[in-house]
């Protein structure tokens, strides 16, 4: 953590000096020492507590014992810890036995039996025999607390750090302790589940087995995991992580702790969402559709593909969660060797803000913003991003910030969970940049508006801009960004969503750019390409994910390679994709498994999955992490950049490099610093804001949802997945006849689905919010490549009618009759 | 000896009109909030600071001092909160004080809220003191219609309201910070200090919290002068205190006392001595969180610093008498038996100490005691005395250490013969 520059407090412990800055609780002196005192309520991450009082210290010239956890350095002081001092020792021993008495001594059965801080103590310098010959209290046990996380309560320690983690940190205050005296209870309201995204973390901070985690209860002991320390690849936030692997199956993921980035914490999906890679569907050989999608060796299908690419109009879509490696090698291959710039990892067109991060923010440090710098703000203004949904640690960040007096401004169609530390600026979708062309011009009529623009200008560059995705739809959002910026002085960050979109962003995983940012029709920046990989021998303009599954369903493309998306699923116009699918001529899939994608694909390359590859992520941030195998691949599946070596040597060509090192080698050389010229602002205003449509359907994916990469988590989606449901405003219901929980239509151009219907407050009036990918009712089949669309919203026929499913129709009626 | 003074917080108590406000102004009520909001705050304190006024809710901390501490340049609130949460076991001053004059608590705090700039008082009531609320809310009544309290009180244009506010029946919220977190809502349990109440107490602003018989001292030091306030008690203590005397006494009740007095004349002259002249065996000084004392200490004087020196405290000044035919570790066991049952739970000592401790001590009384027991007991003083997060577990350990250090050979006879010596039935319990 980021220390006060202020002159450090020199004391003695155990008879050794030590300089620390002011304020700095004695338990944390110690550490600096390397010297543990023990302790359960203290977390470096939560407020002190006191409540255990295990910590105890001798401090000379003080009467009565200390806890370190509470107490903080002063100059000259004298501390004694349990290695120098008897009392402290005693007391530490005979707390031990108190927290023993009850304790129900189930370690050989029990999830934290082997790294318990309880058991290791005890172990420590417990007494072997208890001089306790009553009764033990008893709970009932198991209680659930959500299909996640499951309590014994007579295992509980009573420390408190779950219920402060949700009182101080995710702001989530489901767990509570109940009761009192030797009745007291952790607990959580009748009726209620532990609905939070970040509950995982209460069951990693509990210093015993009390709170476990119903995926990981009785599956393994700590001395049979293999664990390996890895990067998230959820989202953008770069959370860092340890995965647990037992017999090369992947049980448990937990948080590793990073001040710089995710502090102690990741979300429930990081943490549970981790079974994917170990699907019953994953292929680990490569397939032939000719062959009726029989194996094949990796031989065989690379001289296939190379056959079928050699002199034909090949394009690449990609997801956004392949290591900076793998595009890279990928993007010299589609330009070197396959002679393309069609390619792409969006899934919608960005404003301007992907150029601007990916010549500025990789290479560029000044420019971009750090957690740190979020943490460190005085005001906060997000636009167009749902954080707690989208980035969940950058969610965290923000909360501490606002914990800390920052002012935090939501500017977003719909209300987000900072609703309780922030103020939210509701406006219809694409309207946010409106209300930052305000903040520019630093209007002052009384509005929101302007008493943020007021509170901007005072915080210098202590004010911090977080644009999502969906502002960087708007066609000048960079620009409006960056007026905002230049005008107010705030740093300015744009928050990619995906785990590496800026890594494939900063590769040039994009039809106009190529590596560091650098523009394909700009000559000199060209140059400096070409001076590494020799001549770019792609001819034609490229085009982006939109326009490729265009040319596509026109048949204007004869290879495409899909390689770790599911454009069926992911790309805003499920009709297009379908079409581009059913047209293009060979469809070549890099994956884990074929999915949706297996009517259509031509030939299947194994691709190994995350935590089986080395390479490097880079986050919203910009930050470059670095993640290694934690096991070996599955079956002969290989990592993308392997693959696109193999086949530029089918192709008779050599893409430079054999192995990782060469890679990063090269790679580093194009993505190093340099200067990036000034960039011709267009922004001229907002204009008068235009209702071109009666209403507007949005839609951004939930944290859990039926996104691939949440397969077979099903106590996740236990927990935290939503049935499908749509939003609208109380005025524009009122207007349409329609009532909370009817079941409507939603009609665009595109398509329409039926959904059940919340009318809300919470959403700008105007719009209608349809989560992205819920169970039984894609979003996508209504968009034709944005995330918003003119839509008409009708009552529909009960669900229950011919065209809903039978299933959705049971459970209709199963509702209801419990209603 | 006998008591020979001028009554100050009892003197009216012969009078039931004083309850209503006329009573209460007809014998002088409210002539001391009448010249408080003429004077300068500072002066309220200095007067008080000189009084030599201690809180009389247990710790004996000086009040002036108290108040003095109050930040004034904060920009926030500045907040007086009552303790009227009298709970600790043996003490019931408080309620009959405010039962039989309670606008002179009203007074008291009216005075205290001037002197720290206060526009609101909080009185935490007690859970089970419903009758005392229903007095104070009539009296709270009487002074908003009087023009005494709300927006322009007296006419002099400053504020002064009042908040009633019942517990809910834990004692816990007796320790100040407890009480400040259940007033805001919160659960009854202490908080960390630093930050102490005077600087962010209630809602994180400046507040001091005083107890019933401390504040309703406070009119009387403003119309009579420190001087006259001094003129009882004793130089460190000075004053009248409420002693609380009950058990096996002839005359068990509330007396208004000097700070100084010798425990004899309570018992002897006040109480009529222990009920039906048997001999006296143990009491405690000041509720069952003090350390017992025995037939030795008769002559000691009830003030901070006599107590202290016989290794006991003034606590509430509720004095417990056992005689004896009171066996000694039935009497532990029930003390700590309600400690633990009134343990927050925040803290492992006073949690699992205090309800492992009651399990052994049950078992020595009901005579399943064991050799290896003496030892744990002893343990369990030693390992609940300063270890605990608050006070709490302090009393529970007074109980343990003061009965086996008097007692231990009644401890050592319950375990030697199998059961209690005194063939005390311990089955049947206190009426509830």
């Amino acid at each position: 953590m980021a220390r006060p520059a202020a002159p450090g407090i020199t004391l003695t412990i155990d008879d050794r000096e030590v300089t620390v800055p002011k304020g700095t609780l004695i338990i944390r002196a110690a550490e600096q020492l390397g010297i543990e005192i023990p302790r359960f309520c203290d977390h470096p991450y939560l407020a002190p507590i006191g409540a255990c009082r295990q910590c105890y210290v001798q401090v000379e010239g003080q009467g009565k014992l200390q806890t370190s956890c509470t107490s903080t350095v002063a100059p000259g002081m004298v501390v004694r810890t349990q290695n120098t001092s008897e009392a402290a020792r005693e007391a530490q021993v005979a707390n031990l036995e108190f927290l023993l008495l009850n304790h129900p001594l189930d370690c050989p059965i029990c999830d934290r039996g082997g790294e318990c801080p309880l058991q290791d103590q005890a172990l420590a310098f417990g007494p072997g025999e208890s001089r306790f010959v009553d009764a033990k209290r008893v709970f009932p046990k198991p209680v659930p607390m959500s299909p996640l996380v499951a309590l014994d309560r007579e295992r509980c320690v009573l420390c408190a750090r779950c219920t402060r983690f949700c009182d101080e940190i995710s702001g989530d205050r489901f767990l509570e302790l109940f009761a009192r005296s030797a009745g007291e209870r952790v607990s959580i309201a009748a009726g209620e589940d532990f609905r939070s995204p970040f509950s995982g973390n209460t069951i990693q901070i509990c210093p015993v087995g009390a709170l476990t985690a119903t995926p990981y209860r009785f599956v393994a002991r700590p001395f049979d995991l293999t664990s390996g320390d890895s990067v998230c690849q959820h989202c953008s936030a770069g959370c860092n992580v340890r995965v647990d692997v037992r017999r090369d199956e992947v049980v448990r993921v937990l948080a590793r702790e990073n001040p710089e980035v995710n502090d102690a914490w990741i979300c429930d999906k990081g943490r549970f969402a981790f079974r994917h890679a170990d699907a019953p569907a994953r292929i680990t050989t490569p397939l032939i559709r000719d062959r009726g999608l029989e194996p094949a060796s990796f031989g065989e299908v690379l001289t296939w593909v190379a056959e079928r690419c050699a002199g034909a109009r090949v394009a690449f879509l990609t997801g956004g969660r392949l290591t900076d490696e793998d595009y890279y090698a990928m993007s010299k291959f589609a330009r070197t060797v396959a002679r393309t710039n069609d390619l792409d990892h969006r899934r919608a067109f960005h404003g301007g803000l992907a150029e601007l991060v990916a010549a500025a923010g990789a290479t560029d440090r000044e420019t971009s913003v750090t957690y740190a710098d979020v943490e460190r703000a005085k005001v906060i203004l997000v636009a167009g991003l749902d954080t707690e949904q989208e980035v969940p640690i950058l969610h965290l960040r923000i909360r501490k910030a606002a914990a800390r007096g920052a002012r935090v401004v939501v500017v977003h169609p719909r209300r987000t969970r900072l609703h309780d530390v922030a103020e939210h600026i509701l406006v219809r979708p694409g309207q946010e940049v409106s209300v930052l062309d305000r903040i520019r011009e630093g209007v002052d009529d009384g509005s929101p508006e302007a008493r943020i623009a007021a509170s901007i200008r005072d915080a210098g560059d202590s004010a911090v801009i977080l644009a999502g995705e969906r502002l960087a739809e708007h066609p000048l959002a960079a620009d409006v960004a960056l007026a905002v910026a230049a005008k107010t002085g705030a740093r300015f960050g744009f928050v990619t969503r995906r785990a590496n979109d800026r890594g494939a962003l900063s590769t040039g995983v994009h039809p106009d750019l190529l590596p560091g940012g650098r523009r394909l029709d700009h000559a000199e920046e060209r140059a400096e390409v070409e001076a590494v990989w020799g001549p770019i021998t792609a001819s034609e303009a490229g085009r982006n994910a939109h326009e490729i599954l265009e040319a596509c369903a026109e048949r204007a493309v004869d290879v495409l390679f899909v390689i770790g998306a599911d454009p069926l699923r992911d790309h805003p116009d499920a009709a297009l994709v379908r079409r581009a699918l059913a047209n293009v001529g060979t469809l070549v899939v890099h994956s884990l498994e074929l999915g949706d994608l297996e009517p259509f694909a031509s030939a299947f390359l194994p691709a190994s999955a995350a935590i089986e590859r080395d390479g490097h992520l880079t986050d919203w941030e910009g930050r470059w992490q670095r993640i290694r195998p934690v096991r070996g691949a599955l079956g002969i599946s290989r990592p993308d950049w392997e693959i696109f070596c193999g086949l530029a040597a089918a192709m008779g060509a050599d893409l430079g490099f054999e192995t990782l090192d060469e890679i990063r080698r090269e790679m580093a050389s194009l993505l190093m610093p340099r200067s990036v010229g000034e960039r011709p602002n267009v922004w001229a205003g907002a204009g008068a804001p235009q209702w071109i449509d009666d209403l507007t359907v949005f839609t951004y994916p939930m944290l859990v949802d039926e996104g691939r990469l949440s397969d077979r988590a099903d106590e996740l989606k236990a927990a935290l997945e939503e049935p499908a449901f749509a939003e609208m405003h109380p005025v524009d219901a009122e207007k349409k006849g329609l009532s909370d929980g009817a079941t409507v239509r939603l009609a665009t151009e595109r398509g329409d689905v039926l959904v059940p219907l919340r009318v809300t407050e919470h959403v700008a009036a105007g719009s209608v919010f349809l989560p992205f990918n819920q169970p039984g009712v894609a979003a996508n089949t209504l968009l034709s490549g944005r995330s918003t669309a003119a839509v008409r919203v009708e009552a529909a026929e009960p669900v229950g009618s011919a065209d809903v499913p039978a299933e959705a129709a049971e459970a209709a009626e199963a509702e209801e009759a419990t209603a | 000896m006998t008591v020979d003074f001028e009554p100050r917080l009892t003197r009216d108590w012969d009078d039931p009109g004083v309850i209503g406000i006329d009573g209460y102004a007809a014998k002088g009520g409210y002539e001391a909030l009448g010249r408080a909001v003429t004077m300068a705050d500072a002066d309220i304190l200095e007067l008080v600071k000189s009084s030599g006024l201690r809180g009389r809710g247990g710790a004996g901390f000086p009040t002036g001092m108290k108040w003095g501490f109050v930040p004034r340049d904060t920009g926030k609130p500045t907040y007086v909160v009552v303790n009227f949460d009298e709970s600790e076991p043996g003490t019931c001053n408080n309620r009959e004080l405010v039962e039989r004059d309670p606008h002179r608590l009203l007074e008291g705090a009216a005075i205290a809220a001037l002197a720290i700039g206060c526009e609101t008082i909080y009185i935490y009531v007690r859970g089970e003191y419903l009758w005392q609320s229903i007095v104070l809310e009539r009296a709270i009544a009487e002074a908003y219609g009087s023009g005494r309290f709300g927006a322009d009180a007296l006419g002099s244009g400053k504020r002064i309201d009042v908040v009633l506010h019942r517990g809910a029946g834990a004692y816990i919220c007796g320790e100040e910070t407890a009480l400040l977190s259940s007033l805001e809502g919160y659960r009854g349990q202490p908080r960390l200090r630093p930050p102490f109440p005077a600087v962010e107490g209630l809602f994180a602003s400046p507040t001091v919290i005083n107890n019933v018989e401390t504040l309703m001292n406070v009119p009387d030091i403003l119309v009579r002068g420190s001087d006259w306030f001094r003129e009882l008690g004793t130089e460190k203590s000075p004053g009248t205190k409420m002693v609380t005397i009950s058990g096996k006494v002839e005359r068990p009740g509330n007396y208004e006392v000097p700070l100084g007095t010798p425990f004899r004349v309570v018992l002897e002259d006040l109480a009529g001595g222990v009920l039906s002249g048997r001999g006296l065996k143990a009491w405690t000084p000041g509720g069952s969180s003090t350390p017992m004392l025995t037939a030795e200490h008769t002559d000691v004087h009830l003030d901070y610093e006599s107590l202290a020196e016989a290794g006991s405290m003034l606590g509430t000044a509720a004095i417990m008498v056992m005689d004896e035919t009171d066996c000694v570790v039935d009497c532990a066991q029930r003390m700590v038996r309600f400690y633990a049952h009134e343990s927050c739970g925040k803290c492992t000592p006073c949690r699992e100490g205090s309800w492992w401790a009651t399990r052994v001590l049950e078992r020595i009384e009901e005579g399943d005691g064991r050799d290896e027991d003496l030892p744990v007991v002893r343990d369990l003083g030693k390992n609940l005395l300063f270890r605990a997060f608050c006070a709490l577990a302090d009393g529970t350990a007074s109980v343990i250490n003061s009965s086996l250090q008097h007692f231990r050979d009644e401890f050592e006879e319950h375990v030697r013969l199998g059961g209690c010596p005194l063939k005390v039935d311990h089955l049947e319990e206190v009426p509830a």
